[in-house]
């Protein structure tokens, strides 16, 4: 029996064997030879090899350096705008097409459509909507208001107030049906018979849509969120294809991006060469990100504690 | 009966078929005129003349597109008006708030899809009329004197691109059929190796007893929480020194460990009962048998799933791709970066860069089309369990 066993293991072993090694290799090692990599200078001419020890001046220069501050708290307002608004996209369109309706699987997948393309490539058709004078959104305004409107003349990706935002409405639209499909599932699983046990207790529509189905949505809500914020973190793609960290702006002297999120800050330091600084940076955002995970854990189990108190 | 008619409701349903005559007849014209523009575009050849020709071809197909769209929104309108006169007046508010709803939807369909199908439009638009948009309706996108050039252009198979080519060849297959070839490759295989990895581990995770094991998947879950922007500056200098920078393994070898795709095949993995296991053990099934002839194709289902949305992931692995490129090499660009490319270098050729795009976004619209209830039930898993 004690061969069977040991042999059993070495099968197991056998098969788990080449996930487990590509995750050691390439998930788990990185975060350690990241830690390592962060002791070491950048070089100017772009060389992997002989890089210098410099000990712990990459992080002293993070904390001065406001660039990267900036970047995190653009990184905050990106997630602040486009996490609710997702959320409300998403629940609008659920609760739109939670009905009995004919045609609601073409509908659904109509929304959901755009969540399988290439952000890159949807990244530079808003773009092109987006564009001054020859953009569709620029052609439409002219029709209707003249030439002298903002969206001809500069265009919402080219002033710095407004620029966040374009990207936010075009990701949005580019992410509501996957939520919307979540909520939708979610919807279903309501009983009828809560809404009817409101109806008989005089609940109007609104009492019955805040005290009955946010709650129950909850789950999704958060759900929603914690991917809203890794998110923000990995931000890259529509900030390279739609503003290149962009419109440029002075703030205490310095010039920075309006929409330069820490994930395109990151990805500047590193393809400048700066590789020992872009490590201490990922680590940086690392724990950041696990304080940020850590937090809504916490306000999640509260949450929960004082639903039970009730 | 006129004395039940309600004014106000009257008045709210000539509203709402008004928006709906004008939306039906505006999007099925819009659609209808896509069709006969893409006809046309097909049957007339290269160059600004045949434009021309495929517009003549357009007019005359006129009547017939737009004469689609007036039925479509006639017997639409005939069907809206009989069903609400034959709705019980005391039904006639829920009516309305149907067809309310019903609008509100094809609104947001509009809204979300508009960008794909300008896309599309704007792709047949000849060089340099990107622009010219009709005065008197700026939702009139379709274009009126449509042209295959931009396509004969992003794939070097114009006049000029073939004339160029017969002296540079290299030159002339940095196009975009070269680079649609690279990312089909690089997608496929990493889908096919993600899939194998991850449905051998998942059966270890799910069916087979190892030491550890518990504490192993709770350290896999852990990494999922990682943002992957995090691992780019190590993943890159590891690529680097193991010699495979700019080849096509380095655009998907660190990211074959895929956490997600075991979560997910553990999942389903749990609901296949350990008797169908035990039964193919004592016929005297190998293991690899067992994994084979058992569990792979019970699992079949989840695992095209993760075939499929792991293609995606490559498809559209963008800022991966790119900074692992070597662009020494221009054969070996797949299409997210060659797109970024192209489109710094023509910043202002709409047709040209929307064409280049049209070959990213079609295979992957159709691939959805065929295969949607995969995509959408995989990409949402996930999330619905608690």
């Amino acid at each position: 029996m004690a061969i069977r066993t040991s042999q059993d293991t070495a099968v197991a072993a056998g098969f788990l064997s080449p996930f487990m090694l590509l995750f050691g290799t390439f998930l788990i090692f990185p975060i350690f030879y990241s830690f390592y990599l962060s002791f070491f200078g950048s070089p100017t001419d772009y060389s992997l090899s002989n890089l210098e020890f410099v000990g712990l001046a990459n992080y002293k220069r993070i904390i001065g350096d406001f660039q990267f501050w900036w970047s995190l708290g653009v990184t905050a307002l990106y997630g602040v705008i486009s996490i609710p608004l997702g959320i409300c996209a998403s629940l609008a369109l659920a609760l739109l097409l939670d009905n009995k309706l004919f045609g609601k699987s073409f509908f659904r997948s109509a929304f959901f459509l755009p969540n399988v393309l290439d952000m890159l490539v949807v990244g530079v058709i808003w773009t092109l909507i987006y564009a001054p004078k020859f953009g569709a959104l620029a052609q439409i305004t002219t029709w209707l208001m003249g030439e002298n409107n903002f969206f001809n003349t500069t265009g919402l990706l080219g002033s710095p107030y407004t620029a966040l935002l374009a990207v936010v409405i075009a990701m949005v639209l580019k992410g509501a049906g996957f939520g919307m499909v979540l909520f939708l599932a979610a919807l279903q699983n309501i009983p009828e018979a809560v809404y009817e046990a409101a109806d008989i207790d005089g609940a109007s529509e609104w009492q019955k849509f805040t005290k009955i189905t946010v709650p129950l949505l909850r789950p999704i809500i958060i759900f929603m969120v914690i991917t809203g914020v890794i998110g923000s973190l990995n931000a890259f793609t529509e900030i390279y294809a739609m503003t290149s960290g962009g419109p440029q702006v002075v703030m205490g002297g310095e010039t920075v991006g309006s929409t330069s999120v820490a994930g395109y800050y990151l990805f500047k330091q590193f393809d400048s060469g700066n590789y020992g600084y872009a490590a201490a940076i990922s680590y940086m955002l690392l724990i950041i990100t696990l304080g940020i995970t850590w937090l809504q854990q916490r306000i999640a189990s509260r949450n929960d504690a004082m639903e039970a108190k009730k | 009966m006129s004395k039940d008619m309600h004014p106000g409701r009257v008045f709210a349903f000539m509203i709402l078929l008004a928006i709906m005559i004008t939306m039906s007849y505006v999007i099925s014209g819009q659609l209808f005129k896509f069709g006969a523009m893409v006809i046309s575009a097909f049957t007339t050849g290269e160059g600004a003349e045949s434009a021309m020709q495929a517009g003549e071809l357009m007019h005359k197909l006129t009547p017939v597109h737009n004469g689609l769209a007036v039925i479509v929104a006639i017997v639409m309108t005939i069907c809206v008006v009989q069903r609400f006169l034959r709705t019980k007046n005391e039904m006639r508010g829920a009516f309305l708030k149907r067809m309310f709803l019903y609008e509100a939807l094809a609104v947001g369909v509009v809204v979300v899809l508009f960008p794909f199908f300008w896309m599309l439009c704007t792709s047949f638009k000849p060089s340099g009329q990107e622009l010219v948009i009709s005065k008197t309706n700026p939702f009139d996108i379709v274009p009126s004197e449509p042209t295959l050039d931009n396509f004969r252009r992003v794939l070097k198979t114009d006049a000029a691109s073939v004339a160029a080519g017969a002296l540079d060849p290299i030159e002339n297959k940095k196009n975009f059929g070269t680079y649609f070839l690279n990312s089909l490759l690089v997608a496929t295989t990493a889908a096919f190796l993600v899939t194998l990895f991850a449905s051998m581990g998942a059966y270890v995770f799910s069916k087979k007893e190892l030491p550890y094991k518990q504490q192993m998947f709770m350290l896999l879950l852990a990494t999922m929480m990682i943002p992957g922007m995090m691992f780019m500056v190590p993943q890159f200098f590891m690529v680097c020194k193991m010699g495979l920078f700019g080849t096509k393994w380095a655009m998907f070898l660190p990211h074959l460990a895929s956490v997600f795709g075991i979560f997910m095949l553990k999942q389903f993995m749990d609901t296949i009962p350990d008797s169908l296991i035990e039964a193919a053990q004592i016929d005297g099934a190998s293991e690899w048998q067992v994994f084979r002839v058992v569990i792979v194709p019970l699992a079949l289902p989840i695992i095209l799933t993760l075939f499929l949305l792991t293609f995606l992931f490559h498809w559209s692995n963008f800022l991966w791709q790119l900074i692992v490129t070597n662009f020494e090499n221009p054969l070996s660009i797949t299409l997210p970066v060659g797109l970024a490319l192209f489109r710094g270098q023509y910043t202002s050729e709409l047709g040209l860069i929307m064409s280049a795009s049209c070959f990213s976004i079609v295979p992957i619209a159709v691939l959805f089309l065929f295969a949607q209830r995969y995509f959408i039930e995989g990409m949402t898993q996930g999330a619905v369990k608690e």
